[in-house]
């Protein structure tokens, strides 16, 4: 889980809320009051890298998530359901 | 305000975070597969098929030589061709949903490269043509996760063998 952390988007597949090259901000401080919902951006790690992409579906504590972009992504069709501790935090700002 | 706190979340260091994607084309097709495996059958038909006397002219044995190299180089090109294929169709079209519908279709994967080894080395005609059912077997699935229903129809290729199309 991050506090506070900048991130530089690589890729397309956030488009077009996200666009390449851009720069977010996660947090996990939002998830100290709520539960990850149906909707929320989140940064996640999967195979060693941090990924950012929409939670789609809720099982429990697994998140299956997509990206916007869905002719262009790879996310959770691809390699499975999240686990909640590879939840690094929300996406709260985009500069 | 704003501006102070801009800044100072700006001091933050910068990771990367993937957005990540395959190239957007979304174009897969199992068709070149098919064609390479028919490649390979005739490549190996050919190849048997060569006959030779057992007191022949040294340029008449060159001649030969030479067919069976260029056949060889086909069968081996296209043996290559069909295991990038379907690696392809596997790694990149193929998701977990897919192999839900057809649990088999990762064993069918490893007995098509298996299948496409023993073609390259050998002038192994059952090899061939098993490695063609095991391909169509692949096109079969891929245009069923297309939703459109496929079809076996007879080759316009020297095989005389069918190919997986759909409706």
């Amino acid at each position: 889980m991050l506090l506070l952390s900048r991130f530089r988007i690589s890729g397309h597949s956030m488009e077009p809320v996200i666009k390449n090259g851009e720069t977010v901000l996660v947090s996990s401080i939002p998830y100290f009051f709520s539960k990850p919902k149906i909707g929320d951006i989140v940064a996640f790690r999967k195979l060693e890298q941090v990924f950012v992409k929409r939670i789609t579906r809720i099982d429990g504590d697994e998140y299956f998530l997509k990206g916007d972009n869905k002719k262009d992504s790879l996310d959770s069709r691809d390699f499975g359901w999240i686990k909640k501790k590879d939840v690094l935090g929300r996406l709260i700002f985009k500069f | 305000m704003k501006n102070l706190l801009l800044s100072l979340i700006k001091l933050l260091p910068v990771s990367t975070a993937y957005a990540h994607c395959d190239v957007p084309c979304g174009i897969y097709d199992p068709h070149l597969a098919q064609m390479a495996a028919h490649t390979v059958i005739r490549m190996t038909s050919l190849l048997d098929d060569l006959q030779a006397a057992d007191k022949i002219p040294f340029e008449e044995r060159k001649k030969i030589i030479s067919q069976i190299s260029r056949l060889t180089k086909v069968k081996e090109d296209h043996a290559e061709t069909i295991k990038h294929e379907i690696r392809v169709l596997w790694g990149d079209y193929f998701k977990e949903e897919h192999l839900k519908a057809y649990p088999d279709l990762h064993n069918l994967v490893f007995k098509i490269m298996k299948l496409s080894s023993k073609a390259r080395q050998e002038i192994n005609i059952d090899a061939a043509n098993q490695l063609l059912s095991a391909v169509q077997e692949i096109a079969e699935i891929f245009y069923k996760t297309k939703n459109v229903k496929p079809i076996r129809v007879k080759s316009v290729y020297p095989t005389g063998l069918e190919i997986i199309s759909y409706q």
